[in-house]
């Protein structure tokens, strides 16, 4: 396993994936400092009170801005006669995650598929010890395209509902390349999940959408809120987000989805074990509507549940080479070949500075610390701060 | 111990399973044994850098981190 010192402990990430009650799955393991002792290691300088922070162990990387969909919502803005991403900037760059200690680079774009060299990509993140993983839309996806993705740990696909449903998120119907793509990949062995966005338009055919994934073939569904970069940083967004009692129904919604698609009383027998989902850290803050999870959030640090972590265990490298705390906010004056460098950027700095103190009413929050104060590019467009999430359900209380 | 299951392949979001977190006290048990016993198979290889202890310059003073290191 590969370890890295934490100020609290250490992250680990298994060689091996893990034979689970849910079937095998990667693992990444937080470990205290006691518990590192145990391994019969020390944390050393790392440990001390006035140790740096830690480089990220996700790092989002920008292989081009190319992508012929035309998604309305995209929030990188990518277009058909966007570059590609020069190889030998890329290895620079994973250089520098390798020399940070770094788990995890995910490809995105821009449509990574339509470069030729994606699966040496692949490689080069794996010969530094990095696990790679891409974002695809699907579409103009080819046996031999496939065939360049055996290299990645999974590969996912958007995919925003059957019918309409996918239109209704877009712009333009591409369900059915999507569905082609799980089937494609699946056939040739690849773990394939689907990331699903999340607007008031798809919200409750969730179900209909993760049934129909998982007979493609996916293993995973990751559910993604709508947020307002790129294309989507428009008034359009306003009519596509999430309504206010959607989102207070989300972790009803949630327990529901899990409940009928996933295994979670370990019976072989039903099937279902093989599939898991996925939230993204924008969708933590909801858990302040469900009594139970926000009062045990100690449940929710236990399974790793990681919210705002932009700028902290999470970065971008754009496809302009520079850093930006998370793939939706603005760059910074770090390159991606200097990331290992993080610490002394100050935009990184002022973004890891609010989420251990952010304001009231996350301050005084259960979850702040699994939250970290909701998603700041939602607040940065609907109130023009940095400040609490306007769609977090308790932020919403305490203005009204 | 914090456990973070599966690899995550999304490239816009630091995302989190979060089947696990309705399951119940045995199957919760389970998974942290299976990855504790997972986690002593394994050899360990360190990674990432730990940069040295830098203290700010006095006034009046221009030292490198490495003086810095010797004095301390």
């Amino acid at each position: 396993m590969r370890l890295r010192f934490e100020p609290w402990g250490a992250w680990a990430k298994l060689d091996q994936e893990v034979d689970t009650p849910f079937g095998m799955r990667a693992a990444i393991v937080g470990l205290d400092r006691d518990e590192v002792r145990a391994l019969g290691l020390d944390g050393a300088e790392a440990w001390t009170s006035d140790a740096p922070p830690t480089p990220p162990i996700e790092v989002h990387v920008a292989v081009t801005s190319q992508c012929g969909a035309g998604c309305e919502g995209c929030y990188l803005d990518a277009k058909p006669d966007g570059a590609h991403v020069p190889h030998d900037d890329l290895m620079k760059t994973f250089d520098a995650l390798e020399r940070s200690g770094v788990f995890t680079v995910a490809f995105g774009g821009g449509e990574p598929t339509l470069r030729d060299d994606i699966g040496e990509l692949a490689i080069q993140a794996k010969r530094r010890g990095i696990t790679p993983v891409v974002t695809t839309s699907g579409i103009g996806l080819t046996a031999a395209k496939v065939e360049r993705l055996r290299e990645l740990a999974q590969v996912n696909v958007s995919y925003d509902g059957v019918g309409d449903d996918y239109e209704k998120v877009r712009g333009f119907d591409g369900a059915n390349a999507a569905e082609r793509a799980i089937q494609m990949l699946k056939a040739a062995g690849i773990k394939v999940g689907v990331n699903v966005v999340l607007t008031q338009g798809t919200f409750e055919n969730l179900s209909a959408t993760i049934a129909r994934a998982k007979e493609l073939g996916a293993c995973e569904a990751q559910l993604l809120r709508y947020k307002p970069a790129g294309r989507a940083a428009s008034l359009d967004y306003l009519a596509k987000r999430l309504r206010p009692e959607q989102v207070n129904a989300f972790s009803k919604t949630l327990r529901e989805l899990v409940a009928e698609h996933c295994d979670t009383d370990f019976s072989p027998t039903a099937g279902l074990a093989s599939f898991s989902i996925r939230v993204d850290c924008a969708l933590v803050p909801f858990f302040s509507a469900d009594p139970e999870l926000a009062g045990d959030p100690d449940r929710l640090t236990r399974f790793g549940i990681f919210g705002c972590e932009a700028g902290g265990a999470l970065a971008a490298v754009r496809s302009d080479g520079l850093v930006a705390p998370c793939s939706f906010a603005g760059p910074t004056e770090t390159r991606g070949d200097a990331i290992d460098d993080h610490d002394v950027d100050k935009t990184l700095s002022a973004w890891r500075a609010y989420a251990a103190a952010p304001l009231e009413p996350c301050a005084s929050c259960t979850l702040r610390h699994v939250c970290r104060g909701g998603c700041k590019i939602v607040s940065s467009f609907v109130d023009h701060a940095h400040g609490p999430d306007p769609e977090c359900p308790r932020v919403r209380a305490h203005r009204s | 111990m914090k456990v973070r299951l599966g690899h995550g392949g999304n490239c816009s979001s630091i995302g989190a399973v979060v089947d696990t977190l309705f399951v119940s006290a045995v199957v919760s048990t389970m998974i942290f044994a299976a990855v504790a016993a997972a986690m002593t198979r394994e050899s360990i290889t360190i990674v990432g850098k730990t940069k040295p202890i830098s203290t700010p310059p006095k006034t009046g003073e221009a030292k490198s981190d490495h003086a810095d290191e010797a004095e301390t």
